[in-house]
């Protein structure tokens, strides 16, 4: 018994089972199906490659650079990390008072919004400083350092 | 095959993989041709081939060498043409005819050892046959039919990249080939 069609589609799938393998092994009109069968293939694969690679021929041999997806992802990571600074900031600022103004127009403050920025910072560490004892009296001791600004509160040691 | 061969390999391939240029003269002709015949737009595959070699080589440190590198590039291939159609940037194969290839030239560049003027002629309406059937197939069956077809990837391969089970590519690949006998049938 010859092979079926399905026998042969299996077979050029690369499914065939070994009792018909055995059989396509030994009968020569079976093997003149199967290459019937497989010759539309071959060569449309032959064809297709043929023109692909003159196809190719044409193009720039290293592909334009793009950003990958790492950059990509990196350039949102700074943004979120940018955006997160802010919603951290504003809030932080305006409870200790400051208007959050001066920090979203860092870049385009004039020189005269500076200096007013720079006499509030003076008048609040100026106020800190002045309130060393009442932080003393919540359990909390102030470290100055040489800079004003950079006033540490810590714990105290008990 | 030892620990110390699989690692052999895998080495030989981070090299090859490392040279963008090699990688690109030796395997593009193929994806592109997998691309293109995908999606019937030779235009867009082009550029879609180009991501795939960015793509393969930003990610190299990925490939882990328990498949050829062809495979793993028509897998990459693969997906961004998936991207495509999810996001329908391209016309599908149906609406692409006015850009349809045209394979028909290329049989005039086939290997001449072994190929006489009338197999030439032969190989061109075969192959031109088989282009037709393809037009017909799903998005699906056509992938799995390049696959095995044109890629030459085995069952389990084509299985692994479209996470498919290997009775459904079994299948998509019996319908594909019965359209194309049908195709070639008619026309002889």
């Amino acid at each position: 018994m010859h092979l079926t069609e399905s026998q042969l589609d299996d077979y050029l799938i690369g499914d065939l089972a070994p009792e018909a393998q055995s059989h396509l092994d030994a009968c020569k009109h079976c093997q003149a199906l199967l290459a019937e069968a497989a010759a539309p293939l071959a060569n449309f694969r032959e064809v297709t490659l043929a023109w692909a690679e003159r196809r190719s021929a044409t193009l720039p041999l290293v592909p334009a650079a793009k950003p990958s997806r790492a950059t990509a992802r990196l350039g949102w990571a700074t943004a979120f990390a940018a955006a997160l600074a802010i919603g951290v900031a504003v809030p932080v600022m305006h409870h200790a008072g400051v208007s959050s103004h001066p920090v979203a127009a860092t870049e385009t403050a004039s020189t005269e919004q500076i200096a007013r920025d720079n006499q509030m910072l003076s008048a609040i560490d100026n106020e800190l400083n002045a309130s060393t004892s009442s932080a003393a009296t919540y359990g909390l001791q102030t470290t100055l350092t040489s800079e004003p600004s950079r006033t540490h509160v810590t714990k105290v040691q008990n | 095959m030892t620990d110390l061969q699989d690692s052999d390999r895998v080495t030989d391939a981070a090299t090859e993989l490392d040279d963008i240029e090699a990688l690109v003269r030796t395997y593009r002709p193929r994806v592109l041709r997998f691309v293109t015949f995908s999606i019937g737009d030779p235009d867009l595959a082009e550029s879609i081939t180009q991501d795939c070699f960015l793509k393969a080589y930003n990610g190299r440190a990925s490939f882990r060498g328990d498949c050829a590198i062809s495979t793993w590039l028509t897998s990459i291939a693969l997906n961004l043409v998936r991207d495509q159609q999810r996001l329908q940037k391209f016309r599908f194969w149906r609406q692409a005819r006015a850009t349809a290839i045209d394979v028909t030239d290329a049989a005039s560049f086939l290997p001449s050892h072994e190929s006489s003027p009338e197999s030439r002629i032969l190989a061109k309406e075969q192959a031109a046959h088989v282009q037709a059937a393809l037009e017909q197939l799903s998005p699906n069956q056509r992938t799995i039919f390049l696959m095995r077809f044109s890629e030459e990837m085995d069952l389990s391969e084509i299985a692994a990249a479209l996470k498919m089970p290997i009775n459904t590519v079994k299948t998509h690949l019996h319908r594909a080939l019965k359209s194309v006998r049908a195709q070639v049938g008619n026309a002889q």
